[in-house]
């Protein structure tokens, strides 16, 4: 890193309700209305919701159903992900005019290091006020930012005027800033970990400052040690321009609940086909196979088993699945079921030193 | 029926036979001894189906009668008394009772006709020998036999019987053990593989045993009878590989060394031997062999160095210290011999004292490939 950490300059770009912004773009009608992308099968799951149905509570991730009863009127699309990825790389070529350290976390978000930037302009805020504007002039899209001195207070920072807004947080202001967080709004702490937290007595980031790293250790395991940096404002993750990805996986979600193991087969040989297909296309192969089963009562379980060597193809992940669902007897119905691969070949290999082999000769009978 | 016994005595034989009695039983029969009895002569048995043993004892009756007992509720009170006489009645309700100078004990008995009969053996060869030299052939043997249930030929011992001499040989593709008696001669040539359970039950009653042992044989099962016992099992079935294809004939690397010495340095030594290969490397120069064992994986070495008496090139061999440790422990000369060809070939270890007239001892073991 050519920059000490405190002193880069980070954005985090996120695009205002994406997907259902882009099906507004294309299509006037819907302009202005409720609309959810995905969700509109039996069972699907809202992918993202336009910013009219959020004010009826319409989240992403949530059931079509539940959407439903909370905004009858609400207006279902199909996804048509080609076209946001077309729309995606279109604000990624903005962003690169600007830096190379681009680093897209999925199609609406990415963190850019504009430290050194290619036009020479020394505020980020004033890069990012740029950006926001060619992309709502190009594109015709609302882009929300975050800017400040890691990604973490970037990412946090990018959700605090949205929807098209953006929030700098100078080095100065850092520490106050992150001792008023809710420490809900912490990127890393999900309901559970907030429950666990405000048992503990922590509600913002001044709470949080206070307990020691053991304490921190002590009751989040590994996370603790991140929770007592973050709060200091000390992230030093690096804008990776190519992400490596550490886990590839696929998986469905059923019409019907499946009760028996024979029909599970059926369903996780698909599974594993299709995840061959990826795996090969983007030349992938992994050691780690993990089988996740989420039940009827959406109690979720996975399984998982390491291999010596690395596979990709669809019968050895077949057979290592099969070997992991009958471990086991299904607790229940199952909803879905998915397979991964992590442990990837595109981990930097740690070089252990070469082991001796030593091989226990037979006699030749 | 009724019988009195003496209380020691019948513990005593009991003990013996409830070797042969499994843990768990598919068949619950199988949980009992069969004692049959005629006037004085008590034969007790016990089986698990592929071996029965049953021994005979003196008792006080003049009745007959044939009934299955519960061993472990009859050993576990047995093991309780002092010497004395113990009287066996049966009565009415299916139950015998003892009675001994302390009071009363009844235990249900199933009908013995239920108990499995022991195999008859048709047209049986036979051999006789010692029962101290079977016991030795035996402890000699078996603790090379394999564990493999892919090749369960390998988990027994091979007999080997012919006008010459009679041989026992175990493997488990490792290591090898050829045990041979000139001595003792068989009338005809017979082969057959003993299973290990019995062999063990044997090598417990007859280690020092100056009784003979009576082997009768054929295509499927064996019979031992001696002094008051009778043993009956059922061979392993199968085609025992042929080893004498795999003793190397040339080996012009010998090396004589003093067993205690080499067996207590490769003992140390093998400490310090990763966990999983127990890996060993010998190099021997000159009149020196160098024992030495790493273990990369948590930075432990040991090396120890001998004299010997050697003759041949100077090589480098590995094997896994812990058939090293095991042969070596099983010899008892003073002196032995270890013969090699190349690194890649078995070595042959013979003791060089300390044998019987018409005793000969080979093992072999196959090294471990080194590469560096």
């Amino acid at each position: 890193m050519e920059q000490p950490p405190s002193d880069r300059k980070i954005i985090h770009v996120d695009m205002d309700a994406f997907y259902a912004s882009v099906e507004q773009l294309d299509n006037p009608e819907l302009r202005g209305k409720p609309v959810a992308v995905g969700g509109g099968e039996k069972r699907g799951v809202v992918s993202a919701a336009s910013y009219e149905a959020r004010k009826y509570g319409v989240k992403s991730a949530m059931s079509g159903y539940l959407a439903k009863k909370k905004c009858p009127h609400l207006i279902f699309v199909k996804p048509r992900f080609d076209r946001y990825k077309e729309l995606s790389q279109k604000i990624r070529k903005i962003f690169l005019e600007y830096t190379e350290l681009v680093e897209p976390l999925s199609l609406d978000e990415a963190y850019l290091d504009v430290t050194n930037n290619k036009k020479g302009i020394p505020s980020a805020s004033l890069i990012a006020k740029e950006i926001r504007q060619r992309i709502k002039e190009e594109i015709g899209l609302n882009a929300s930012a975050g800017i400040s001195i890691n990604k973490f207070i970037a990412k946090v920072a990018s959700d605090y005027n949205k929807p098209n807004g953006q929030k700098t947080v100078p080095p100065e202001e850092v520490e106050s800033f992150l001792e008023a967080l809710d420490i809900r709004k912490f990127y890393g702490v999900g309901k559970v970990t907030a429950e666990k937290m405000y048992q503990l007595g922590i509600f913002s980031g001044k709470e949080l400052k206070l307990k020691s790293i053991e304490y921190l250790n002590e009751h989040f395991g590994k996370s603790g040690s991140y929770y007592y940096q973050v709060v200091r404002g000390v992230h030093n993750s690096e804008v990776k321009p190519h992400r490596i990805p550490k886990s590839v996986g696929t998986e469905h979600t059923f019409f019907e609940n499946l009760s028996s193991e024979v029909f599970m087969l059926e369903k996780l040989e698909k599974i594993a086909h299709e995840l061959e297909r990826r795996l090969k296309k983007s030349k992938i192969a992994g050691k780690t196979v993990t089988l996740k089963i989420k039940y009827s009562d959406f109690a979720q379980q996975t399984r998982s088993r390491t291999l010596p060597y690395y596979i990709a193809d669809k019968s050895m992940i077949f057979d290592t699945v099969k070997e992991l669902l009958y471990q086991e007897k299904p607790q229940n119905s199952v909803r879905l079921l998915g397979i991964s691969l992590s442990n990837l070949n595109t981990e930097k290999k740690t070089t252990l030193p070469e082991k001796p082999l030593s091989v226990q000769l037979q006699f030749d009978f | 029926m009724k019988f009195i016994v003496s209380s020691s005595y019948l513990l005593k034989q009991l003990q013996v036979l409830g070797g042969v009695i499994n843990n768990s039983n598919t068949l619950p029969i199988l949980d009992n001894f069969l004692f049959e009895l005629d006037q004085n002569k008590l034969t007790v048995s016990a089986s698990d189906l592929e071996t029965t043993m049953s021994s005979v004892l003196e008792v006080e009756s003049d009745a007959t009668g044939s009934i299955a007992v519960p061993a472990r509720l009859l050993l576990d009170t047995l093991k309780t008394f002092p010497e004395q006489p113990l009287t066996f009645v049966t009565e009415d309700n299916n139950t015998i009772e003892i009675s001994s100078n302390h009071g009363k004990y009844a235990l249900a008995y199933a009908d013995g006709e239920e108990f499995p009969k022991a195999v008859e053996l048709t047209d049986p060869s036979a051999t006789t020998m010692l029962g101290d030299v079977l016991a030795t052939a035996i402890s000699k043997t078996i603790f090379a036999t394999g564990n493999d249930d892919l090749r369960p030929v390998m988990s027994g011992v091979f007999f080997q019987f012919s006008p010459e001499n009679i041989r026992f040989v175990s493997t488990d593709a490792h290591k090898l053990v050829k045990y041979e008696r000139s001595d003792i001669k068989a009338s005809e040539v017979a082969e057959f593989i003993m299973p290990k359970k019995p062999l063990n039950l044997l090598k417990g009653i007859l280690g020092g045993s100056e009784s003979d042992v009576n082997i009768e044989y054929n295509e499927s099962n064996a019979k031992f009878t001696f002094d008051n016992f009778e043993l009956v099992c059922r061979l392993i079935d199968g085609k025992y590989p042929n080893y004498e294809a795999v003793i190397p004939k040339e080996n012009p690397n010998k090396l004589t060394i003093d067993r205690t010495q080499f067996l207590n340095s490769v003992k140390r030594v093998s400490i310090f031997s990763n966990k999983t290969t127990h890996q060993i490397r010998l190099k021997i120069a000159g009149a020196e062999l160098n024992i030495s064992a790493e273990d990369i994986d948590y930075s432990n070495k040991a090396e120890e160095r001998l004299t010997c008496d050697y003759q041949g090139d100077d090589m480098q061999i590995g094997f896994n210290s812990r058939f090293l440790n095991e042969m070596l422990n099983n010899l008892a000369s003073d002196e032995v011999q270890l013969e090699m060809s190349l690194p890649n070939r078995a070595g042959i270890l013979t003791p060089i004292d300390g044998l019987d007239e018409g005793e000969h001892i080979t093992m072999l073991v196959m090294p471990v490939m080194l590469n560096n």
